[in-house]
């Protein structure tokens, strides 16, 4: 098992991190759009000033040495500075986000995977009852509107109308940080991010557990006369989870990415807005330090649904 | 009887009831929540800052020689007095005795030398020397050929005068950048100056203290007791980030008491009961500008044809719901130094557009499109995308043109990457506006060898004038100067000018002591009356 991850990581997980990172880099530095861009207007400019700012940046170099020197810092765990006027550390950056980031994610996660699962399972178990039809069309909806817009009129509900919750952003000044308060800020960018997955975990979750009732040792248990629950819930789930796990894996980064447009409705203090702000002023190291983050992100989880296979199914041995 | 003399009386409790409550006697305490729809960067350092919401901060902690006031105007902050000399090449500034920084550590010239030499230093990685290269020497201490700046000298400890190598009018409104604590930072050499842990921790002599600075959520003041012209009203000022979608609600859950709102925003926060919102002129103006090094755009009958041929006062009435002036110069209303006179208006007229277009010798083609020498008027416009309001504008002014025989492609493009042409001079036509400073000196803009002067905009009088403007210091005569500047630009009209701006200041009723007839900073004058505010509750 173990060698399997480290083999994973190191013949699989850094080279196609290395062949990212120099796509992804060759791509921004192509683009139009100078990380200069900021000065324009600035009264009795010199085009020396903006040279030298250029110089200072590195970005007056030509693709390969930019490259070079940043994957140079990496190698030193070091991100590098933001091409910003306020020239801080990317990891600071960052790190000062992420925390509202990972709240929001994984409380979507959470949700997505808590409700969606059960939903589906019980979709499944009385296919063709009214309630399935219930949830397949709420499903259908669910993944169907757009989260931007889902959020909007959230909003427009519990904040405007009623008047119930906070129109967003995260605790006030001087707002003791308590465990309600957190609910409260939460609730409403949670279920924006969270509907979507809801619906396609119990779509999945349905069809998949649909499919292994269909199977012959479903009948053998049946035919030989367990009850049906235990039939569905000890015999068939456990099997009808394999997919999901991999799904689990791939909706990573769809959670992170939905996050960006939520966050950026609710005043989330996120990296969404960082990430946003950071493509339009083609501000690279930021641009780099988050996509590398991510991509580091998803390749874990990618690892963590593979070696999770091992446990749900005991025929899977990684040597 | 009886019943009258009651009336009475209770006319006079009431008329004295009146007049108590129009007094208005300032509360102290409060927290007053200003928001933005962008959050700060941190580099909360006055000669090193370039974003507009790092100098929010800096407006409230540091406090500069002079301050600007509404009507643009320079007026004595730190220092209490100035004095030109006749010649116009020396400013001596008279600093007040007293003014200390948030740390105890008293302000003197001193510190000001340190501010001002450390834009003029060969390692400033900042964009200020430009603003400051005419004073006596600092050219050749910038190339490190001279150790000093003779033209920055302490006379004593409170006072320090400027010299220049010529008069240059602009410059007094220069003095405004907050003045930098030498004793804290002197220590650190100028190259490194912007990764120094200061610029996220701020201390200057102004009306707040800095307390936190949250990443994409709030920035948090408290009132500086020793404040040296008085505490502020106000205990707690905070910066509130709020996304643009969310503004309304913030105001209405009194999340904020200030923010400015775009005119979409306008009818949705004036229903509000107890926000009131005030319109006001900018410093502000958009624009299409005219590629000027091609032989077509080269002719001036082409651009005021093009002009006429441009329903502005439609886009301003319809598109922007009246929130704009229709613009004829790059000199906007709310500057001291527009004019109006002999300004032509370029009053919508297609017809007349026509007919200077066929003078031209401009004649339509087998498709409808106007040619000449076997030339089609047929042009890119190069719009930058993500402004609603920019987008309809271009698809009205493709319409208009269309009707005058123009033919125009839209090319909607991201901002930087339209920069990007511009910068390359790439590009037909293409749409922005600028921001201006205080000081109407177009030279950054309009002179031919400016580096903004994205038209390639060349004219002998313009260029005198511009020149004549910088180095005259008396205020009537350079109003003039500029009034000829800007009938010369409305004739030649190297751009299209839109409208200047039209800025709307949304303010919570308990909010009280702003500027109620606010001039191009707004109620709360920039950020210069929030020392001076009170709120009623």
């Amino acid at each position: 098992m173990w060698r399997y991850i480290i083999r994973r990581i190191f013949l699989q997980g850094i080279p196609v991190l290395l062949g990212f990172t120099f796509l992804l880099y060759l791509i921004i530095t192509v683009a139009p759009g100078s990380p200069v861009t900021h000065l324009r207007g600035v009264p009795d400019l010199d085009t020396a000033v903006i040279a030298q700012r250029e110089a200072q940046l590195g970005i007056d170099q030509p693709f390969l040495i930019q490259y070079g020197r940043w994957l140079g810092q990496i190698l030193r765990l070091d991100l590098g500075l933001s091409f910003d006027s306020a020239r801080r550390p990317v990891i600071d950056l960052i790190g000062e986000r992420m925390p509202a980031t990972i709240i929001l994610s994984l409380s979507s996660i959470i949700l997505g995977w808590g409700i969606g699962i059960p939903v589906g399972i019980l979709s499944a178990r009385y296919q063709y009852s009214v309630f399935d039809y219930i949830i397949t069309f709420f499903a259908f909806v669910g993944i169907s509107i757009p989260s931007f817009f889902f959020g909007l009129v959230l909003l427009y509900m519990f904040a405007l109308t009623w008047n119930v919750l906070p129109a967003g952003g995260f605790f006030m000044a001087g707002e003791p940080h308590t465990f309600v308060g957190y609910i409260r800020y939460l609730l409403l960018p949670v279920l924006t991010l969270g509907l979507g997955s809801i619906a396609s975990v119990a779509r999945y979750m349905r069809s998949s557990l649909l499919e292994v009732l269909n199977e012959d040792y479903l009948r053998t248990a049946r035919a030989k006369g367990l009850r049906e629950n235990i039939v569905v819930y000890k015999h068939a789930l456990r099997n009808a989870l394999l997919p999901i796990l991999t799904l689990m894996g791939f909706m990573l980064p769809t959670i992170f990415s939905g996050a960006v447009i939520v966050e950026n409705i609710f005043t989330w203090p996120g990296l969404g807005s960082l990430a946003i702000q950071a493509l339009n002023e083609r501000n690279y190291p930021v641009i780099m330090g988050i996509n590398l983050m991510f991509a580091v992100l998803i390749f874990l989880g990618s690892i963590i649904a593979d070696v999770s296979y091992a446990f749900a199914d005991p025929r899977i041995r990684y040597e | 009887m009886k019943k009258q003399l009651v009336i009475v009386l209770l006319l006079f409790v009431l008329s004295l009831s009146v007049v108590v409550s129009a007094q208005e006697v300032p509360v102290l305490g409060g927290t007053f929540r200003y928001g933005t729809t962008v959050n700060p960067r941190g580099m909360f350092n006055p000669i090193l800052y370039t974003e507009t919401y790092d100098g929010y901060v800096i407006d409230v902690v540091y406090d500069g020689l002079i301050e600007i006031d509404a009507n643009l105007q320079p007026q004595p902050k730190v220092a209490k007095a100035w004095e030109v000399s006749e010649d116009g090449l020396e400013i001596t500034f008279y600093l007040h005795e007293g003014i200390r920084f948030h740390d105890g550590v008293e302000l003197t010239a001193e510190d000001v030398a340190y501010t001002y030499m450390t834009i003029l230093h060969p390692d400033y990685t900042g964009v200020r020397f430009g603003t400051f290269n005419m004073l006596v020497g600092a050219q050749e201490y910038k190339d490190g050929t001279q150790a000093t700046v003779p033209g920055i000298e302490i006379i004593d400890d409170y006072t320090i005068k400027f010299s220049t190598n010529r008069p240059h009018a602009p410059l007094l409104s220069s003095f405004g950048y907050g003045i930098l604590p030498a004793h804290l930072l002197a220590h650190i050499p100028v190259g490194e100056l912007e990764t120094a842990e200061f610029n996220l921790h701020p201390i200057g002599s102004g009306p707040f203290k800095f307390v936190e600075f949250l990443t994409d959520q709030h920035v948090t003041f408290e009132a500086n007791e020793e404040y040296f012209f008085g505490r502020p009203n106000i205990d707690t000022l905070v910066y509130q980030k709020v996304s643009q979608d969310t503004i309304p609600i913030f105001l209405q859950q009194n999340r904020i008491d200030f923010i400015e709102i775009s005119p979409d925003q306008f009818l949705q926060v004036s229903d509000l009961g107890h926000i009131d919102t005030y319109i006001y002129e900018a410093l502000s103006y958009s624009y299409i500008a005219f590629n000027l090094r091609q032989e077509r755009f080269d002719d001036v009958a082409v651009r005021q044809a093009i002009t006429y041929g441009f329903d502005r006062q439609l886009y301003v009435d319809l598109i922007r719901e009246g929130f704009g002036i229709v613009a004829n110069a790059p000199m906007p209303t709310a500057s001291w130094a527009y004019t109006s006179e002999g300004i032509d208006p370029y009053h919508y007229d297609p017809k007349k557009a026509a007919e200077m277009l066929s003078e031209a010798g401009w004649t339509p083609g087998s498709d409808g499109i106007l040619q000449k020498d076997g030339e089609r008027l047929e042009f890119e416009f190069l719009v930058p995308d993500g402004s609603r309001l920019t987008e309809q504008m271009a698809l009205l002014f493709q319409q208009n043109m269309e009707d005058i025989g123009i033919k125009v492609n839209l090319m909607f493009m991201e901002f930087s990457a339209a920069v990007d042409r511009v910068d390359a001079r790439e590009f037909d036509t293409f749409t922005m506006s600028w921001s201006l400073a205080v000081d109407p000196d177009p030279y950054s803009i309009w002179h031919s060898t400016s580096l903004w002067n994205d038209p390639g905009f060349y004219n002998e009088a313009s260029d005198r004038l511009i020149e004549q403007g910088r180095l005259e210091t008396d205020l009537e005569k350079r109003k003039e100067i500029y009034a000829d500047w800007q009938r010369v630009i409305n004739y030649e009209l190297p751009s299209m000018f839109l409208n200047y701006g039209v800025a709307i200041g949304a303010i919570n009723e308990r909010v009280k002591g702003i500027d109620a007839d606010p001039g191009p900073y707004g109620p709360l004058v920039g950020r210069q009356l929030l020392w001076k505010i009170w709120l009623a509750d």
